[in-house]
């Protein structure tokens, strides 16, 4: 509790300091000089929120420097992006925090205004959360071969927490996959999609493990599969979609990536001081634990991988946005 | 609230609504004719017609369009409420209003450009010149609150704020 | 609750009450600044509360919750910028009651009947969640589409005035509301390829814009008038007056729970449906709008009854009813601890650990708004021409703040003048705002329905739930025609008496 207090302190009277010297050098010697803005492209209370805050508080105990977070929200992350892709004053002390929002809205959102690989470098990748393929608790469906042969037959819906979500966008690539019926049911937000699900108003969703890991353990959502590349350890006796083996699902290996980013002109000592760093706080226990939270896995790429990753990425969905008619 | 007792000798009974009525329609022919079909776009593929991203708006669009009509033809038969005389106001000079309207302009176009504390200040100052405040003091006040209530938004509370002029 | 000592040891600790208190002061200031929204505070104490106990860390979350539902009344009431959205139903009646130099007795109104609002809604959350909780997952599509028309039927009571211009505002503002990107097919609808625009028009610069800028530009159109020094703070609220208002505050306080137990209405439908409710019974009615104590307490009521409530979905499902309890589910997960129907099994004595801090709360709302009070109620008493420049530069700060934009200042402005133009031309801003709010939930739950039954219309009757909505929105309309009916005819009759509705 005295945290905030003393914290409050320090910065009023901080601040009073800080007026007189904001000109910083662009003299990157001893990177970094100022305070680090971890820029959100979402509003405050999302898991990007969460994690960012998370990961700021860890990162400033390794960086000796304040870690500001900002929120910059606006079309599905593009807003916040794009004003950073734009550069300015200040960009060789900005990250952002990049989630499938970054890829995706590439694919779904006309004139972007920027290029979601080139004009950014790609620091570190810090967790991948799968997404669970789970149907209501009475639903009839016990595998994914079930459930495809019934969608072949009659129309499915799957809910998702608003479009060019990853988790609509992983119905969708499900749907075109094994050319089944399925109609995308939106809500705004995973909080307000998970009642119809639970409720059983909707067949079938793509969740983001978090939101159902709790209600998968107690029973009331069934999970069939898994979306990523190997199976879950939260969930270890849930297949993945590729293990499947039909009905091109073993295309289907997607997850909820969330990864910091910075401006094209970010300088490359600053990349070597921000990814040493970066790599300490995924050591982190504060930082292993919260991940288990999230059922997260701590991202593998960073750097060179982490932007063919990313390439990949925009490539795929810009298909899948196509063939599902959401593209502009 | 209440009707108003004068008379009036013209056929229109309320100037206000007959206006607005038709600023209204106005609008309405607009949103439904050019604003719908230009700025919405419709998917190829739909199962029903009430599925439609136009769906709405135009139905918004049309209950305007009658209901400005209506607004209209109550104008002519009517009264016109005292809510004229109620808010019938002493016009204050030309100049207080035009220094006002210059602070919001000062808000809008410089606030990126040269800061937050420097736009409130000037802003400020020249809302207490346009009333005009005479106690000397109080322009102090206009220096001070900006000032302290950035350094509030940006140190205490982390919403960060454009400070300096020219930043990101 | 065999656990009773273990309940006890884990809640009796200095530091959850510091958390409580620290958390409501917070609250109240930040909720009473325009722009900053207990949304934001809350986003902002998360990162606090990570080296924090977990009863500490939730509790000091949920006391800046509810110190923000309040804090957002204050200012609402002095200088009609409400500091949160769910205030703009508060300052209908508390700004006019300000101006008649009764801030003190608008603001303690206020005050009380969050507290009571609060308490009622904490016992909901204690005794109920469980059996709320059903409700809510019974809560599909199609039952909130007839929820969404029943309270728009509110909007005809809100109509003060001319039925024409109230639902011509209910129609622009439900029009504005579906600026941005298509909810089902992401396509754009009328942002003209503006990137501000895509995620729809921001409802605080809308907010602030609406109410709080007419009243600067009106000033300034004004000829200057010297500042008569009065104690324009007035005298309290007597106890007779909150005797009066004491059925709304609790009819809004239910209002406000189940609301609160449906994931996702929200707290400034809630304040406009307890107000519209109040002013239905009241047989003061014609003072609504006017500056009449009922509505202060009733709007509060309406929205502090949902602070409890939906912390009900949020523990016993893990579904987080708006952004605020969204935040909160992060710090549960911080703190390794996952809301939802096992964490009743497993943490039985944390959960009553913290309903024992949350009902604390609602007594540490009631000392602190009441130093609050003391001093706040002193801005009444500053002259509007040092007091109104302030109040603007506050406006900007906070509207920038929403979303770090210049775009949401300008629209913020553009707002006030929308605002001034209906003040002049006896449109009410209140129906605007419900069908801003409204609109999109209107439309979605009808498409989503659609989606759901596979085009087939009787997934609009499937069960009582949507027969009772259906019911009480019919006979809403019909009341609301019969009254417009017989209010022609008295005026007919009697050319005397205000045509009502």
């Amino acid at each position: 509790m005295n945290k905030i207090l003393s914290s409050a302190y320090l910065a009023a009277c901080g601040s009073a300091l800080a007026l007189g010297l904001t000109v910083s050098s662009a003299n990157a010697n001893d990177w970094p000089t100022d305070d680090v803005r971890l820029v959100v492209p979402y509003a405050p209370g999302g898991t990007t929120d969460v994690l960012s805050r998370r990961v700021a508080d860890l990162l400033q105990q390794e960086l000796d420097a304040n870690v500001v977070v900002e929120n910059r929200p606006g079309a599905g992350s593009t807003v916040g992006t794009g004003r950073l892709a734009r550069g300015g004053r200040g960009v060789d002390h900005t990250i952002l925090m990049a989630s499938p929002g970054h890829t995706i809205g590439a694919a779904i959102y006309p004139d972007l205004g920027y290029d979601p690989v080139e004009d950014f470098v790609f620091l570190q990748n810090m967790i991948d959360i799968p997404n669970v393929m789970v149907v209501p608790a009475d639903s009839p469906y016990e595998s994914v071969i079930e459930f495809v042969e019934a969608a072949k037959e009659e129309n499915m819906t799957f809910s998702h927490s608003g479009v060019g979500s990853s988790i609509h966008m992983s119905g969708e690539l499900f749907k075109t996959l094994t050319e089944t019926n399925m109609t995308a049911v939106p809500f705004a937000g995973s909080g307000a999609a998970l009642p119809a699900l639970l409720g059983g108003d909707v067949d079938v969703s793509f969740e983001n493990m978090p939101t159902v890991l709790s209600h998968i353990r107690s029973g009331d959502l069934r999970a069939l599969a898994v979306t990523s590349a190997e199976r879950s350890e939260y969930l270890p006796d849930v297949p993945t979609l590729s293990e499947v083996g039909e009905y091109n699902l073993d295309q289907f290996v997607t997850t909820a990536w969330f990864g910091l980013v910075a401006h094209s002109s970010f300088p490359e000592e600053a990349q070597s001081v921000m990814q040493d760093a970066l790599s300490k706080v995924m050591e982190r226990e504060e930082f292993l634990d919260f991940a288990d939270q999230l059922g997260a896995e701590p991202g593998q790429v960073s750097g060179e991988e982490f932007k063919q990753f990313i390439a990949d990425e925009v490539e795929r969905w810009e298909g899948v946005a196509q063939q599902a008619g959401i593209s502009q | 609230m209440t009707p108003s007792g004068s008379k009036r000798r013209v056929k229109v009974k309320d100037t206000n609504d007959l206006i607005t009525g038709i600023v209204l329609l106005g609008f309405a022919i607009v949103l439904v004719f050019y604003l719908v079909p230009n700025y919405i776009n419709e998917p190829p593929i739909l199962q029903n017609p009430m599925m439609s991203p136009r769906w709405l708006p135009a139905i918004i669009g049309w209950l305007i369009l009658l209901f400005s009509i209506l607004l209209i033809l109550q104008a002519f038969i009517l009264e016109g409420k005292t809510e004229e005389d109620e808010r019938a106001i002493e016009k204050g000079s030309t100049r207080r209003f035009v220094l006002m309207v210059l602070s919001l302009v000062i808000y809008v176009a410089l606030f990126e450009a040269m800061g937050a504390v420097f736009c409130g200040i000037l802003a400020t100052l020249v809302l207490f010149i346009a009333h005009p405040v005479r106690t000397w003091w109080v322009y102090s006040l206009a220096f001070l609150f900006p000032i302290i209530v950035a350094l509030l938004f940006v140190e205490v509370m982390n919403v960060p704020l454009p400070i300096m002029p020219f930043g990101f | 609750m065999e656990n009773f000592s273990e309940v006890v040891g884990i809640f009796f600790s200095l530091d959850n009450f510091l958390a409580i208190a620290v958390g409501v002061v917070i609250g109240v200031v930040v909720g009473s600044i325009p722009g900053l929204t207990a949304t934001m505070a809350v986003a902002l104490a998360l990162p606090f509360t990570f080296s924090m106990q977990p009863v500490a860390a939730i509790l000091l979350l949920v006391g800046i919750y509810k110190g923000g539902m309040y804090g957002g009344s204050i200012t609402a009431i002095l200088i009609r910028t409400p500091g949160s959205p769910a205030s703009a139903c508060t300052l209908l009646d508390g700004y006019p009651m300000a101006q008649q130099g009764h801030a003190k007795k608008a603001l303690k109104a206020a005050l009380y009947s969050s507290v009571i609002a609060d308490f009622i809604s904490n016992i909901a959350l204690i005794f109920f969640a469980a059996y709320l909780a059903k409700i809510a997952l019974n809560f599909g599509a199609p039952e909130f589409f007839w929820l969404i028309c029943f309270s728009l039927t509110i909007i005809i009571s809100l109509a003060s005035g001319s039925m024409i211009k109230g639902l011509m505002a209910a129609l622009l503002g439900i029009l504005l509301s579906m600026v941005g990107l298509d909810e089902v097919f992401g396509s754009q609808r009328l942002t003209f390829g503006n990137y501000n625009l895509m995620d729809s028009i921001s409802f605080i610069p809308l907010l602030i814009g609406l109410f709080a800028i007419p009243e600067i530009i009106e000033f300034y159109r004004k000829k200057a008038i010297p500042h008569i020094k009065a104690k324009a703070s007035g005298a309290g609220l007597a106890f007779s007056e909150l005797k009066r208002c004491m059925k709304s505050i609790v009819r809004g306080s239910l209002i406000g729970v189940i609301i609160g137990a449906i994931p996702g209405t929200g707290a400034t439908a809630a304040a406009f449906i307890s107000y519209s409710d109040a002013r239905r019974r009241s047989p003061n009615k014609a003072n609504f709008g006017k500056g009449e104590v009922e509505g202060v307490a009733a709007a509060e009521a309406g929205n502090n009854g949902v602070a409890g409530a939906t912390l009900i979905p949020l523990l016993s499902l893990g579904i987080p009813g708006d952004v605020i309890t969204a935040i909160i589910l992060g710090a549960f997960m911080v703190h390794g601890l996952t809301p939802g129907p096992l964490m009743f099994q497993e943490n039985l004595s944390l959960i009553y650990a913290l309903f024992l801090g949350i009902m604390c709360s609602s007594v540490i709302l009631l000392v602190v708004g009441n130093v609050a009070i003391k001093y706040f109620s002193l801005i009444a008493d500053i002259p509007k021409s040092i007091l109104f420049p302030i109040v603007l530069m506050f406006c900007v700060y906070g509207a920038y703040a929403v979303n770090n934009a210049t775009f949401d200042v300008g629209l913020m402005l553009a707002f006030g003048v929308l605002g001034y133009i209906f003040n002049r031309t006896a449109i009410p801003a209140a129906p605007f705002l419900i069908g801003f709010i409204l609109g999109p939930m209107f439309e979605d739950n009808l498409r989503r329905s659609l989606l759901i039954g596979s085009n087939d219309l009787s997934i609009f009757v499937r069960g009582p739930i949507t027969w009772v909505f259906i019911v009480l929105t019919v006979g809403s309309i019909a009341l609301a025609l019969y009254r417009f009916i017989s209010s022609r005819r008295d005026v007919r009759h009697a050319t005397t008496t205000p045509p009502e509705l």
